[in-house]
């Protein structure tokens, strides 16, 4: 078996997470190989995860007034503000070999690319379940999976730099008297690339090392690919049918 | 009535829940979100669903949150079926402001 690596691709929210959902289809009705693309997000985006409530996780206003894009994943998990960050997803059959059944294992697993893909820059990192990657105990990564279409997606962000402050302008939170000490937890639980080397990373440095990551994790060949007219094509129509609409994204 | 509860190394539930008027002992509508995963996502409506006319006690909640996720053959990341129940008993009528 072979992995197809798209290479870094700069989209819009809608258009990602369409992307994502569009490969799942050709890979599990057996077109596509299984796949390892790497994107970033412009404009900036939060996505907030399957099962959370727009109302209570996102001030939409505030997203609007900063040309902030929203929009729903189709993995579970928590709510992503995605700016100076690179974003991965990793697509293969659910029958795989090379994938464990179990959920949290599979965590584990995919995540332990990221952890090598991280000791490339010097830096220790260790997964901590659920889905969360740590470096030094802070969160550097979060990852989701869904399994759908015949298969598993995991896809997951990495921070090349953070600006908690920021961030938190667009959330809501739950007690607005206690956004302080929720912010000054937040910076003390959360780390960038930037925090831990003290330089910028870019998003193409950053892809080397997770590419190598994942070659380590999972010793098949890798080669260089791209996005096929018929998974654009697919793409475009849920990026307008599903990611763009309202429905979608008031979901829950 | 609403509740937030964070449960202890899993993930955050938030409920929003309507009981009935008569007796206000029974689950009229409950809306269940948060940061955690259930596989197929498209099936957990069927533990909101599934919730209706429950009693707003902890054996008949655990009960039926049990029965739901192995007819549905949900799988859950972040919460068990006790945190959920936990939750959910948790709700207050919110404060207006």
């Amino acid at each position: 078996m072979n992995i197809r690596c798209i290479s870094l691709q700069q989209h819009n929210a809608a258009m990602n997470m369409a992307l994502d959902e569009a490969l799942t289809e050709s890979i599990g009705s057996g077109v596509a190989p299984a796949t390892l693309r790497f994107y970033t997000w412009s404009p900036p985006a939060i996505s907030i995860g399957y099962f959370q409530s727009l109302t209570e996780e996102v001030d939409s206003e505030e997203c609007k007034k900063n040309k902030i894009d929203l929009v729903r994943r189709m993995t579970g998990g928590g709510a992503v503000f995605h700016d100076k960050e690179i974003t991965y997803s990793f697509i293969v059959k659910e029958n795989n070999p090379l994938i464990h059944k179990d959920l949290l294992k599979s965590y584990q697993h995919i995540c332990g690319a990221i952890v090598y893909g991280l000791s490339q820059f010097g830096l220790g990192a260790e997964f901590a379940p659920i889905n969360d990657i740590l470096v030094g105990g802070k969160k550097i990564s979060g990852n989701a999976q869904t399994r759908k279409n015949k298969c598993i997606l995991q896809h997951g962000t990495l921070l090349l730099d953070v600006d908690v402050d920021n961030m938190f302008s667009l959330l809501k939170v739950p007690n607005e008297k206690l956004k302080g000490k929720l912010i000054a937890e937040v910076k003390e639980r959360v780390t960038s690339m930037r925090h831990c080397l003290g330089r910028l990373v870019t998003p193409e440095e950053m892809q080397q090392a997770l590419l190598k990551g994942f070659q380590k994790t999972f010793p098949v060949p890798f080669f260089d690919g791209t996005i096929s007219p018929s998974e654009l094509q697919k793409a475009l129509m849920l990026k307008t049918t599903k990611y763009l609409n309202r429905q979608w994204l008031e979901l829950r | 009535m609403k509740s937030i509860y964070k449960v202890p190394r899993g993930k955050l539930i938030r409920v929003d829940c309507v009981l009935d008027q008569e007796r206000n002992e029974k689950i009229k509508a409950i809306k269940i979100t948060g940061d955690f995963f259930c596989h197929p996502e498209e099936k957990f409506n069927a533990i909101e669903q599934g919730l209706y006319d429950t009693y707003f006690e902890e054996a008949a909640l655990l009960e039926k949150i049990k029965k739901i996720i192995h007819e549905e053959k949900l799988s859950i990341l972040g919460f068990s079926p006790e945190d959920l129940a936990k939750a959910i008993l948790l709700c207050t009528p919110m404060c207006k402001p």
